[in-house]
C-alpha cells in the first residue's frame, strides 16, 4: 500500500516538484500514472524509494513511514518493492538467470530457494528458453520481461515500472502490460508511469495524471478492451 | 548473514580481482613500494638504535684524577658520581691496575717498565657507565664541576652522528610513513573508484533491490585486501632478500663491526615473524580500507 499524505516536495534548486499531493493505492491495485515530462512522476517514485525525503507531509508504503524510517532500514523497505526501469538495467556481464539470482543473494535467500524460485520465475515470463543467454543476445521486450522476472523474484508487495514500455516495440508493450496485469491479478500492487496514452487507453483502469506537480485526474476509466 | 551469501560474496571479491587486474595491479605496484619503503626505513631506524644501544653498552666514559687526590677525596669523588643522574654504575681503576694491565699488553716491551722501577706514571681513576648515551654532554659537563679532575675521555664524535643519525631518521621515518600511507591511501582509493564507477550500475540496481552497504562493500573490501596481501608478501621477499645482503656485506667490514659491535646489527631470522605480520596485516589493511572508502560516494542512492 502507497500513501501520500499532503506531501510536498521542493528541490535544493528552488524547484517544487509535488504540491500537496494525497493519493493512496491500495494492496492489489493497478494504478497508471500519467504526466508529461517533468510533471513530478519521478519525484513521486523516489519518494517511494526513499531516494528522497519529502519537504512536508507523510508517504507511507508497506507499512513503512518513510519520514520516520531510519537510513539503515532503508534496504528492508526495498526489499518490499520491485522496480523495473525504462531502460532495462541489466547486468551485462550476467546471464538472465544470474541477473535475476541476483536478486535473490543480494536478500540473503538461501540458494536452494533460489534454484527453484529464480527458474519458475523465468517460467512466468515466457523465457526458459534463453536462461543461459546474456542481455545483449537479447530483444528489448525479452530484457524487459528478464526486468519484470527480475522485480517479481523476490516476491514484493509491490511493483513500480517506470516506463516499461518506452525503449521497446509498440506491439511489445502490450504484452509488457499484460504481463504485469497477470501479476497484478496474483495480488502484487503495480504503480506503473507512462505518456503512452493508446495503452492506457486500450488498457483502462485507475488513472492518475500528475501535471505540474499536482495530480489533476485520478479516476478508474474503462478500457478500450473491455467494450 | 548466512555462510553461503558470504562465501558468495568473497567469491566476488576474488573474481573480480582478475576481472580488474590491470587496475588490481597498479594498487598492487603502488602499495608494494610504498610497503618496502616504509619496512625498509622501521628497519633502518631499529638498527641504528641497537647499534647506540650497543655502545652505550660497551663505551664508557673514563674520568682521571689528578696525582696528588687523597683517598679520602677519591672516596667522595667516587660516590659524587655514582648518585650523578645519568650514571648507570662507576667503579674505581686504581693506577696500580693500570699500570698491571698496560704491562701485560705490553710485554714484549718489559725493558721500557723495568727502567721505570716502582715510578708508576699512571693515575687513579674512575669508570662510569652512562644510561642514555643522549645525555652524555650533560653528564661531561657535571663531572668537569668536580674537583680533583684530570681529565675525561668520552666517545663523543660517534655518539653525537649516531644520536644525530638517529634524530633525522625518527622524523624521516615518520615521514615516509605518513606520506606513503597517504599516497597508498589515495592512489588505492582512486583506482577502486574507477572500478567501482565500472560497476555503478551494478551497485545502484543492488541499492534498487534492498543490498544493505555492507553486502556491496564485501567485495570490494576482499578484493583490495587480496591486492594488498599479495603486495605484503612481495614485499616481505624482497626485504628480506636486499636486508641478507646488506647485513653481509656488513659482516665483511672488519673495522666498522669493531666500533659498533656485531652483535649490534639485527639479523633477519631474528624478525622475520615481525616483518611478516606486519608486512601482510598492513599491506591488507590498507589495501581493504583504501578500496572500501571509494565506494562511498556511489553507496549512497
Amino acid at each position: 500500500m502507497v500513501e501520500l499524505k499532503n506531501v510536498s516536495v521542493t528541490y535544493a534548486s528552488g524547484v517544487d516538484a509535488l504540491n500537496n499531493v494525497s493519493l493512496k493505492i491500495n494492496d492489489g491495485d493497478f494504478a497508471f500514472v500519467v504526466g508529461s515530462s517533468g510533471a513530478g512522476k519521478s519525484t513521486m517514485i523516489k519518494l517511494i524509494l526513499k531516494e528522497i525525503d519529502a519537504t512536508s507531509g507523510t508517504v507511507t508504503v508497506n507499512g513503512y513511514n518513510l519520514s520516520k524510517l531510519k537510513k539503515r532500514k532503508i534496504p528492508e523497505l526495498r526489499r518490499t518493492i520491485g522496480f523495473v526501469f525504462q531502460d532495462f538495467r541489466l547486468i551485462p556481464s550476467m546471464t538472465v538467470y544470474e541477473n535475476i539470482a541476483f536478486v535473490l543473494r543480494v536478500i540473503d535467500a538461501p540458494r536452494k530457494y533460489i534454484r527453484k524460485r529464480v527458474p519458475y520465475v523465468i517460467s512466468l515470463v515466457g523465457l526458459q528458453a534463453k536462461a543461459n543467454s546474456y542481455p545483449d543476445e537479447l530483444s528489448g521486450g525479452e530484457k524487459q520481461r528478464v526486468a519484470i522476472a527480475r522485480a517479481l523474484v523476490n516476491d514484493p508487495k509491490l511493483i513500480i515500472a517506470d516506463e516499461p514500455t518506452g525503449n521497446i516495440d509498440p506491439e511489445l508493450s502490450y504484452e509488457i502490460v499484460e504481463l504485469l496485469k497477470g501479476i497484478n491479478e496474483c495480488g502484487t500492487t503495480i504503480l506503473m508511469v507512462t505518456h503512452e496514452h493508446d495503452l492506457v487507453r486500450h488498457f483502462g483502469g485507475r488513472i492518475i495524471n500528475i501535471t505540474q506537480g499536482e495530480i489533476v485526474f485520478d479516476e478508474v476509466i474503462g478500457g478500450a478492451n473491455e467494450i | 548473514m548466512k555462510f553461503s551469501g558470504f562465501k558468495y560474496l568473497i567469491g566476488q571479491g576474488v573474481d573480480n580481482v582478475w576481472k580488474n587486474r590491470m587496475m588490481a595491479f597498479a594498487s598492487y605496484c603502488v602499495l608494494l613500494v610504498s610497503l618496502l619503503l616504509v619496512g625498509l626505513s622501521v628497519l633502518l631506524y631499529y638498527n641504528v638504535n641497537s647499534i647506540i644501544g650497543g655502545i652505550e653498552e660497551k663505551n664508557e666514559v673514563i674520568v682521571y684524577l689528578n696525582d696528588d687526590t687523597t683517598d679520602a677525596q677519591l672516596e667522595e669523588i667516587g660516590t659524587l658520581l655514582a648518585e650523578m643522574e645519568n650514571v648507570a654504575e662507576a667503579s674505581f681503576y686504581s693506577k696500580e691496575d693500570a699500570f698491571l694491565s698496560l704491562k701485560d699488553s705490553m710485554a714484549e716491551y718489559e725493558v721500557l717498565f723495568e727502567s721505570l722501577g716502582d715510578d708508576n706514571p699512571l693515575v687513579d681513576a674512575y669508570r662510569l657507565r652512562v644510561k642514555d648515551i643522549a645525555l652524555i654532554d650533560e653528564t661531561i659537563t657535571e663531572i668537569e664541576k668536580l674537583e680533583h679532575i684530570y681529565s675525561i675521555r668520552a666517545p663523543y664524535d660517534f655518539v653525537n652522528i649516531l644520536i644525530q643519525l638517529r634524530t633525522i631518521l625518527t622524523w624521516v621515518m615518520g615521514a615516509i610513513i605518513l606520506a606513503m600511507i597517504i599516497v597508498s591511501m589515495v592512489i588505492i582509493s582512486n583506482t577502486t573508484k574507477a572500478s567501482v564507477y565500472a560497476r555503478r550500475e551494478e551497485i545502484q540496481i543492488m541499492k534498487y533491490v534492498g543490498a544493505t552497504n555492507a553486502f556491496i562493500r564485501l567485495p570490494f573490501f576482499v578484493e583490495g585486501m587480496i591486492t594488498g596481501f599479495l603486495a605484503g608478501c612481495s614485499a616481505l621477499v624482497i626485504t628480506w632478500l636486499v636486508y641478507d645482503s646488506i647485513v653481509g656485506i656488513l659482516q665483511d667490514q672488519v673495522a666498522l663491526l669493531s666500533i659498533i659491535g656485531m652483535g649490534s646489527i639485527i639479523q633477519f631470522s631474528a624478525i622475520y615473524l615481525e616483518v611478516t605480520l606486519a608486512y601482510i596485516t598492513g599491506g591488507a589493511l590498507v589495501g581493504a580500507i583504501g578500496s572500501v572508502v571509494s565506494t562511498r560516494r556511489h553507496i549512497d542512492v
